[in-house]
């Protein structure tokens, strides 16, 4: 289980995080959501170690993870961010293979060729295969990103907004593929995420952030009620309730809608 | 198997080049042109792999295709080391020897590296950009310094210094290229076994730390390495500061992928030919009139004005 002890993270003067505590609960997805600048990505790269807090602990089954050597934490914890403008000429299994390097340091063995189908075969981006990775669409090179990590083979996943910029379409595929990893596999999977909706019907536990603090966190029914979200987002909720799970109208619920 | 081809096809052209090369117009002379001729191959050979290699690595290290070491200034601190001598010693700076000055530019080069690295790991930050920024400042003051010492100096030294300025295979001494070859001999043995971590460097910090690459250790490995390539290149003939984006792109165009075990090798393959048609041209052709410098830095030039506007386009 990865939990926060009271920690802080500041640049000079400025703090973006100030007396974090919370549990992630392990083979469970978690949600952060929250409005913009409200610490939900700091908190994510200081699992990742991307960054290191001003003050406090992050620990990993109890242990700190800052005295985990690098290569052993990516055998367990692994990290997607935005895909950032990639120049590079590799191809989709060429990527994908990067997924083994914490445990075979560039020399593929019979064994990670495997677990590289796998990863390909559970996105079914077979096709994409030999596709370099340049000139795919935006949610079709996102899903090569999430097939490495998916090869890293580690307990924890950690994803960054990955829903930014793709279409509906994709970004459901996304999230039911980090559902079955997490029902499937038992991995634990803990992202960022700013459409509440996608949040409120594929996550077991939310963490609802604001002002650099943990504003409520708990399993999915507890935290996103109409009251808890609109003092999160200063915006007026009605949650509608269907068979197939339920939506967050935040664009014109019926109380705004009266008052014009 | 286009690209197979076209990589041992390179190394067998760069082979016929440097026996046509070492024999063209010798009159199979053993005694004094061949030997000759064969030191120059020999820098040429060290330089072409130093300058492949040192370009390669910092371009994957600094994410950007248009860089090489050169704007971290180390040429331009050794201009202005040579500058300073030819200033404090006047022409009796050449009783240093080459070898003297050559070993006192390397261990400055390095000096020099070492202490920026320093700089800012004290700063807590690994930010590459900031390095960038800091070495490309550094290496406009130092070329600042340079030229006010030029106008001091008198016309015969500046013509000194002048020799400095360009890089020419002519002034490489076997000494000299027997121990630069020990020296980047050992920096590539290092090097080679680092080529799946350079992979995934590639891929940005964040990507590669998730990884599993201790990356603060692994750039100041890196830095180090083209430190001290860049040194041995610069003090065996001189600057070259175009030449490295010529050869890491031609290198990745020809090889179709990003890996560096194909990049490295092809890398050095390309400069090591495009030195010795320089080189002959300026031997048998010009007659020593022009330099190499001046036409590689020539044909760079235009070719890296055509990839900047290229890359513009598709942008």
């Amino acid at each position: 289980m990865i939990s926060l002890q009271h920690v802080y993270k500041a640049y000079g003067a400025k703090h973006v995080l100030s007396d974090v505590s919370v549990q992630f609960p392990p083979g469970q997805v978690t949600s952060l959501i929250g409005p913009n600048g409200a610490g939900k990505s700091t908190l994510l790269m200081l699992i990742a170690r991307l960054l290191t807090p001003t003050r406090g602990d992050v620990l990993m089954g109890g242990r700190n993870i800052a005295d985990v050597p690098v290569r052993d934490y990516a055998k367990r914890v692994a990290t997607l961010r935005q895909s950032p403008d990639f120049n590079l000429r590799l191809t989709v299994e060429e990527l994908v293979a990067f997924g083994r390097f914490p445990y075979s340091r560039g020399a593929l063995t019979a064994q990670d060729r495997v677990v590289i189908d796998e990863a390909i075969e559970f996105l079914s981006l077979q096709p994409l295969r030999l596709c370099y990775i340049d000139e795919l669409s935006g949610g079709q090179r996102q899903m090569a990103f999430l097939a490495m990590t998916i090869a890293q083979q580690t307990d924890y996943l950690l994803l960054d907004e990955p829903l930014n910029n793709l279409d509906m379409k994709h970004a459901v595929h996304i999230m039911r593929a980090l559902r079955r990893l997490c029902d499937e596999q038992g991995r634990t999977v803990i992202l960022v995420v700013h459409d509440i909706n996608f949040a409120a019907n594929y996550s077991d536990h939310i963490v609802a952030m604001k002002g650099g603090a943990i504003h409520r966190h708990g399993p999915v029914d507890q935290v996103v009620t109409e009251a808890n979200l609109r003092e999160l987002f200063d915006l007026d909720f009605e949650i509608l309730h269907s068979q197939q799970g339920f939506v967050c109208n935040y664009f014109n619920p019926s109380p705004s809608r009266e008052l014009t | 198997m286009r690209h197979m081809a076209t990589r041992y096809g390179l190394w067998l052209l760069v082979l016929l080049l440097a026996v046509g090369f070492l024999l063209l117009g010798s009159g199979l002379d053993f005694d004094y042109v061949i030997p000759k001729r064969l030191t120059r191959l020999a820098a040429i050979g060290i330089a072409g792999v130093c300058i492949a290699y040192s370009s390669v690595i910092f371009q994957t290290i600094a994410g950007n295709r248009i860089l090489t070491p050169a704007i971290m200034g180390y040429e331009a601190i050794y201009l202005l080391f040579q500058a300073l001598l030819i200033l404090l010693l006047g022409t009796q700076s050449l009783l240093l020897g080459r070898d003297g000055n050559v070993l006192l530019s390397v261990l400055l080069m390095l000096g020099y590296s070492w202490l920026i690295h320093r700089w800012l790991l004290r700063n807590g930050s690994h930010n590459v950009y900031l390095l960038l920024l800091l070495g490309l400042v550094l290496s406009m003051v130092m070329g600042t310094f340079t030229q006010f010492i030029q106008l001091k100096i008198s016309p015969g030294e500046f013509s000194i210094f002048q020799g400095f300025n360009y890089a020419s295979f002519n002034k490489a001494q076997p000494a000299q290229v027997i121990y630069s070859g020990v020296l980047v001999a050992a920096v590539c043995f290092i090097a080679q076994r680092t080529l799946p971590v350079l992979d995934v460097l590639a891929l940005g910090r964040d990507q590669a730390i998730s990884l599993g690459v201790d990356y603060p250790r692994s750039v100041r490995l890196q830095l180090a390495l083209i430190a001290i390539l860049v040194a041995v290149s610069t003090s065996l003939v001189g600057p070259t500061a175009f030449m490295g984006v010529f050869v890491a792109n031609i290198a990745y165009a020809l090889a179709g992928t990003t890996r560096h075990r194909v990049t490295l090798p092809l890398g050095c393959a390309i400069a090591i030919g495009i030195f010795i048609i320089a080189q002959y041209l300026v031997e048998q052709w010009l007659n020593y009139n022009t330099s190499v410098s001046i036409l590689i830095n020539l044909v760079c030039g235009v070719y890296l004005l055509a990839l900047m506007i290229r890359t513009r386009g598709t942008a």
